[in-house]
């Protein structure tokens, strides 16, 4: 029994912040359980997108300084940068993803989410007012702000590209899968159609419009749920005790369901997963972008405490979902498939056969449509962040530092349309691969490169470009070798016996290695640049800490 | 820029503000992270101990909720506190201390 348990755990673990796990259970499934074309799934959508390119066409008209275009103009208040980064935290993988964790381990899901929430308190008490004082567009301003700009601009884009990239096949090829089961549309279709939007927001609409689209969505993920919730409840007589009963009936663990530990038992995979969880989201760059677009540190505070209150909410929501499913998805024969007694679609469709349990055909495709709008906001997040990596800090910072701001604006659309083209020619390229080990990657670039680069230089006086890179490549290579030679692609993708690498998420290795490095290299560098960068280090700090000189920001 | 930077330098009320608020920030910043070593590590490290079996525990006899998921959800509630407890403490007494310290600054570069 053990021995199952721990198997279905890889599986599961790969979900966690990864939409792409849902690419492999909904490979060979057809068009179950929408049954082909749901109307309402559909309308419900194409309002979603008319909205959208309204929003889209209001903002182009707004955005004409680089400023508006990466940063909406330092314009977006405390309370909707909050729900904007809730919305680019709450992708389709945490609302199907944790809800199937619930549905098959019970109580350990919740371990998750704790998790889950712990970063951002994180990101408020030691990053985010630092990060607005000192940075213009992309945590990379702050990054080189003391240290050798083109050296370690290129290395925090590198860092930003892979990470974006990765995440971006990862949703493309989860995206398109769920589509082609909620909707019953072809699976080119739909990785196109999201390719041909995520363009058209950010291109024409940049920050502006991506923002909005993120908060568009995150009311409706946050209305969907509730309903899904109330609606659970009401079934319940609103006691969460005789949810719990219900459920306990009906899970195969029993009572077993409701204490801890029927998912893990090894300390390292747990800490390093903690690690990847709390400093990857901390390290991702569409997140950190999020914090240049208020107009101060007030509003960057602000934005901190609405993103933890939504995602609070949102994650008891799920606890109450992943058990409802357990309850009243459990016992209807006709949500499993008869021969091999799973869940039709896969795991995570825990919360879509819920939906329908609780509210018919018509809820079912409501919720559809939030899962299809939530896949749409997040990867024109990523591609913005992407755009802004290659035109402010590669083409901007390095190659052209004389380039116009209608030319960095320019670079960006067109960028944005090469990473558009690329994640549909990636998307459909690897559509019949299991790619959740990508998202799992980005997640540990995010974690042991960017988040420790940040870091360093903001707190330690002795940083200097020499140790950013060590530490960066060293993150980078042990990072990219653990999933590599570890279990998820060694093993499962390339068939090898077993891994060179035992453990499934290497972001703990990965951040020991980027520390060293970072310590190493510079404690090991002495020349005058360094000497140099260490002076420089009074004036970064008395900015970061009053704001004085940031930019754009108002002082009084 | 510069002069007012040092200015601000050598203002040992600046030194109070950062003394203060990095020490507020690191302790809340540890109080949450040992919630979630204490929450998430115990089931991976000590699953015996009394504590981590207590949450299997239900809070009333014969009942379902056990004690694990009250715990859950009120770390959640506990986290959102932290961050409304920083943000009140650096909107007021911190923010305050700073606006004085870049105005003397300020008056002081001559501006």
């Amino acid at each position: 029994m053990p021995g199952s348990l721990k198997k279905r755990t890889v599986h599961h673990w790969a979900r966690l912040g990864a939409p792409v796990g849902l690419a492999a259970p909904f490979a060979a499934q057809a068009a179950e359980p929408g049954k082909g074309l749901n109307p309402v799934a559909v309308g419900m959508f194409t309002v979603f997108v008319a909205v959208t390119l309204v929003v889209t066409y209001w903002a182009a008209r707004r955005t004409r300084t680089t400023r508006d275009f990466f940063a909406a103009g330092g314009q977006i208040s405390g309370f909707q940068n909050g729900l904007a980064i809730a919305g680019d935290f709450m992708s389709a993988a945490t609302f199907l993803g944790v809800t199937a964790l619930i549905f098959d381990f019970g109580f350990d899901g919740l371990i998750y989410v704790v998790g889950g929430i712990a970063g951002w308190p994180i990101v408020l008490f030691l990053l985010s007012e630092r990060l607005k004082n000192l940075g213009k567009f992309t945590f990379a301003d702050a990054v080189s702000m003391r240290l050798a700009s083109t050296p370690l601009r290129t290395l925090a884009a590198t860092g930003s590209l892979f990470a974006v990239v990765l995440y971006l096949i990862g949703q493309m090829v989860g995206a398109g899968k769920l589509i082609e089961v909620l909707f019953g549309i072809e699976y080119q279709a739909a990785v196109i159609t999201i390719g041909i939007l995520m363009v058209l927001y950010v291109s024409f609409g940049g920050m502006i419009a991506t923002t909005w689209v993120q908060i568009i969505k995150a009311t409706l993920l946050l209305a969907g749920g509730s309903i899904l919730s109330w609606l659970v409840m009401q079934r319940f007589g609103f006691s969460f005790d005789a949810l719990l009963r219900e459920a306990t009936a009906h899970h195969a663990q029993g009572d077993g369901m409701l204490r801890p530990g029927l998912m893990t038992h090894d300390p390292v995979s747990t800490l390093s997963l903690g690690t990847t969880l709390v400093l990857g989201t901390a390290g991702l760059p569409h997140i950190l972008m999020r914090f240049f677009t208020v107009p101060s540190a007030v509003e960057a505070r602000r934005s901190v405490f609405f993103a933890t209150g939504f995602i609070g909410y949102f994650y008891l929501l799920i606890f109450v979902l992943g058990f409802g499913a357990i309850a009243l998805v459990t016992r209807e024969a006709g949500y499993f498939d008869a021969a091999t007694g799973k869940l039709i679609g896969g795991g995570n469709m825990a919360a879509i056969h819920l939906s329908h349990a609780v509210g018919g055909d018509v809820f079912l495709g409501f919720i559809s449509a939030v899962c299809f709008a939530t896949i749409l906001a997040v990867v024109s997040g990523l591609t913005l962040s992407g755009a802004s990596a290659i035109s402010h800090d590669l083409y901007t910072n390095v190659f052209r530092p004389h380039a116009t701001e209608q030319e960095a604006v320019r670079v960006s659309k067109i960028a944005a349309l090469g990473l558009g083209a690329l994640a549909v020619m990636l998307g459909l390229l690897f559509e019949a691969q299991n790619v959740a080990y990508m998202v799992l990657l980005a997640f540990s670039i995010g974690a042991s490169v960017n988040f420790p680069l940040l870091f360093f230089a903001m707190y330690w006086k002795e940083f200097t470009t020499r140790g950013a890179l060590l530490g960066g490549i060293m993150g980078l290579t042990v990072a990219v070798g653990g999933i590599v030679f570890g279990p998820t692609v060694w093993v499962d993708l390339l068939g090898h016996e077993s891994p060179l690498f035992p453990w499934k998420y290497p972001a703990l290795f990965a951040l020991a290695a980027s520390v060293t490095g970072s310590i190493v290299g510079s404690l090991c560098d002495r020349g005058p640049r360094a000497t140099r960068e260490r002076a420089a280090f009074a004036a970064q700090y008395v900015r970061s800490q009053t704001g004085l000189g940031a930019e754009g920001a108002s002082v009084h | 820029m510069q002069h007012i930077y040092r200015q601000i330098q050598a203002d040992p009320r600046f030194h109070e503000l950062e003394r203060k608020r990095g020490r507020f920030g690191w302790t809340l910043a540890i109080i949450v992270l040992a919630n979630c070593l204490w929450y998430m590590g115990a089931t991976a490290f000590f699953p015996d101990l009394a504590f981590a079996r207590l949450w299997g525990e239900p809070l009333t006899e014969g009942g379902s909720t056990t004690w694990g998921i009250v715990i859950g959800f009120a770390q959640t509630v506990v986290f959102i506190l932290l961050v409304g407890l920083y943000i009140y403490r650096a909107n007021t007494e911190f923010d305050n201390l700073k606006d004085a310290i870049v105005a003397d600054a300020r008056r002081a570069a001559g501006e």
